[in-house]
């Protein structure tokens, strides 16, 4: 008896806990089918009383948000890509070799975690304005080529290759570069899955970066879109609905469908934290 | 383990050489030199707009520690970090354990849910509970049925962002406590359970010990991350009403690309520097001394 009400009791909690997390996508995606005149009015009710495309509509015909999209697909790609090989071959070299001066290169990789994004952003930006790379993709990609966090998960990855293996490689006449694609590469499936869903988020939600970098409107990414279509359409919350939609939902499906690799993903992440 | 080959074949060295010298050439210059950079330009009278890079000593750390709003930011981050990871690690290992717990059912749709708004861009996000917060249709007010101008109050827009912070990343902690509780090891239960201890004392003295290194590894991860929030200042407040939800890194954005002043920006990056260095420190101590 004492176990049911207990059993009863945890699942109400967790319900509730799990309503109050979904409720605000809900109500965004509900929503975003609501005209103006309906989200502000007073007489509310959580379902659209008439149910309308209008606020997609019109929000790709003010302003181009899935060019937004692509380009942010676009630069995430491309970024997680280049993230996820510099992530293994520093894994490997870090994980598996001895040399002079490795614990100090794996310091400062640490160290890259630690500093705040304020101290190193200024310097970031002068440099790049200096060099031209202004309104260049190139200037999204070039500083996020490696990431600390990444190569400290390779090479966590790493030291669990048995050494064995290599050895058998190298007997047989392969040699390091060939090793490293063809047979270590393959084997890390986990914590490459975990730098890519973290690397593409990061991409995906960075604001400050795009923003000082980029200057045309048609090569900005949706972060940034997002706030400028803020800053003009101020009071058009249904456009804004539409908007934040277009740029979560497209996520949480990708989330949904992915979920257990995702969360197989940031558990590996931590548990040698 | 100590045995070693005695030789190392020239591929190796290569490959070791290639990737170490890229890898070296890329930190100088995204972290060696920008951190130099900083430390000289806090000392410069700095503005990139009208070119001025002028010598003024520690002038801008003076301006910096009279300067209220600096103050005030510092404030309000330490509140911010003080109650989000609070409440983060609270909410993340209360649901961890509830949904860890052998009565539960549909375990991996409620990991499912809790790990969701993780995942989503926090602009998009930010500007949703923007418009929840709104004290004419928003949804916080309707449902609790309060009249509260949460943005608009200054004592309510802090806490107001701190709420949203919350929601967004409990998340993190339950997968993360979720997944040290499934590594812990069952025969201490076993004992324990012999022992007739209840479950209160089995959560206290059993599984809270056994958590520590996860506990560790979220409350300075979100220490880090959240004396580098300012996503939600800028889409919600811009620091306001007031200077009532100036976050430092906020107000670094606000005075390198807003006023464009650099290097007082950049005295106070390396204060957010500092103090990351101190918190990280201190929670390493922390659980260090709670282990005797």
């Amino acid at each position: 008896m004492k176990q049911r009400v207990l059993k009863i009791t945890l699942f109400v909690i967790l319900c509730l806990a799990g309503a109050a997390t979904v409720l605000p996508f809900l109500w965004m995606l509900l929503s975003s089918f609501k005209t103006n005149a309906e989200i502000e009015a007073l007489e509310q009710s959580f379902l659209p009383r008439h149910p309308t495309l209008e606020n997609y509509i019109n929000l790709q015909n003010n302003f181009d948000f899935l060019r937004y999209f692509a380009n942010s697909i676009l630069i995430a790609l491309v970024v997680t890509i280049l993230v996820i090989y510099t992530s293994c071959i520093c894994g490997y070299v870090l994980g598996k070799y001895k040399f002079k001066g490795k614990n100090l290169i794996f310091g400062v990789v640490m160290m890259t975690m630690m500093v705040p994004w304020s101290v190193t952003i200024i310097p970031r930006y002068t440099m790049f304005v200096k060099a031209g790379l202004l309104d260049s993709y190139l200037s999204l990609i070039l500083p996020f080529m490696f990431s600390g966090f990444g190569i400290f998960m390779m090479k966590q990855n790493m030291e669990n290759v048995p050494n064995e293996l290599l050895e058998a490689a190298r007997l047989d006449g392969a040699n390091e570069f060939q090793i490293f694609h063809k047979l270590v590469f393959p084997l890390c499936k986990n914590g490459i899955s975990a730098i890519a869903i973290f690397q593409f988020l990061w991409v995906w939600e960075d604001y400050l970066w795009p923003y000082l970098m980029m200057d045309s409107e048609q090569k900005q990414l949706l972060a940034v879109g997002l706030t400028q279509f803020n800053g003009r359409y101020a009071t058009d919350y249904g456009g804004l609905f539409a908007a934040t939609t277009i740029s979560i939902l497209p996520v949480i499906i990708v989330y949904v469908i992915f979920q257990k690799r995702f969360i197989a993903g940031v558990a590996a992440g931590a548990v040698k934290g | 383990m100590f045995k070693r080959r005695p030789l190392q074949s020239k591929s190796e060295i290569w490959m070791r050489n290639i990737v170490m010298s890229i890898l070296v050439i890329y930190m100088v210059i995204f972290l060696i030199v920008p951190v130099v950079m900083v430390l000289m330009g806090s000392l410069h009278q700095w503005n990139p707009l009208n070119g001025t890079y002028k010598w003024i000593g520690i002038e801008n750390y003076t301006r910096m520690f009279s300067y209220p709003t600096f103050w005030q930011s510092m404030f309000n981050t330490v509140i911010f970090c003080i109650f989000v990871v609070f409440f983060r690690v609270i909410l993340g290992l209360g649901i961890a354990y509830a949904v860890n717990s052998k009565m539960t059912r549909f375990k991996t749709f409620f990991r499912t849910v809790f790990y969701m708004p993780t995942v989503t861009p926090l602009v998009a996000v930010a500007y949703v509970w923007k418009i929840m917060y709104n004290p004419q249709f928003g949804l916080i007010d309707k449902i609790f049925g309060l009249d509260i101008n949460w943005l608009y109050d200054s004592a309510f827009a802090l806490p107001a962002l701190m709420l949203m912070t919350v929601w967004k990343d409990f998340g993190y902690a339950v997968i993360l406590f979720l997944s040290g509780l499934l590594s812990l090891p069952s025969d201490c239960y076993e004992s324990a359970s012999i022992d007739g201890a209840n479950a209160w004392q089995t959560f206290r003295h059993i599984t809270l010990p056994l958590l520590k290194p996860t506990m560790l590894f979220v409350v300075v991860t979100s220490i880090i991350s959240y004396l580098q929030a300012y996503v939600p200042v800028l889409v919600m407040t811009k620091g306001g009403p007031g200077t009532s939800t100036y976050l430092s890194s906020y107000l670094v954005f606000d005075q390198a690309f807003k006023q464009y002043n650099f290097g007082y920006a950049s005295a106070i990056s390396l204060f957010i520097l500092v103090l990351t260095a101190i918190f990280t420190v201190i929670s390493f101590k922390a659980a260090g001394s709670k282990e005797n």
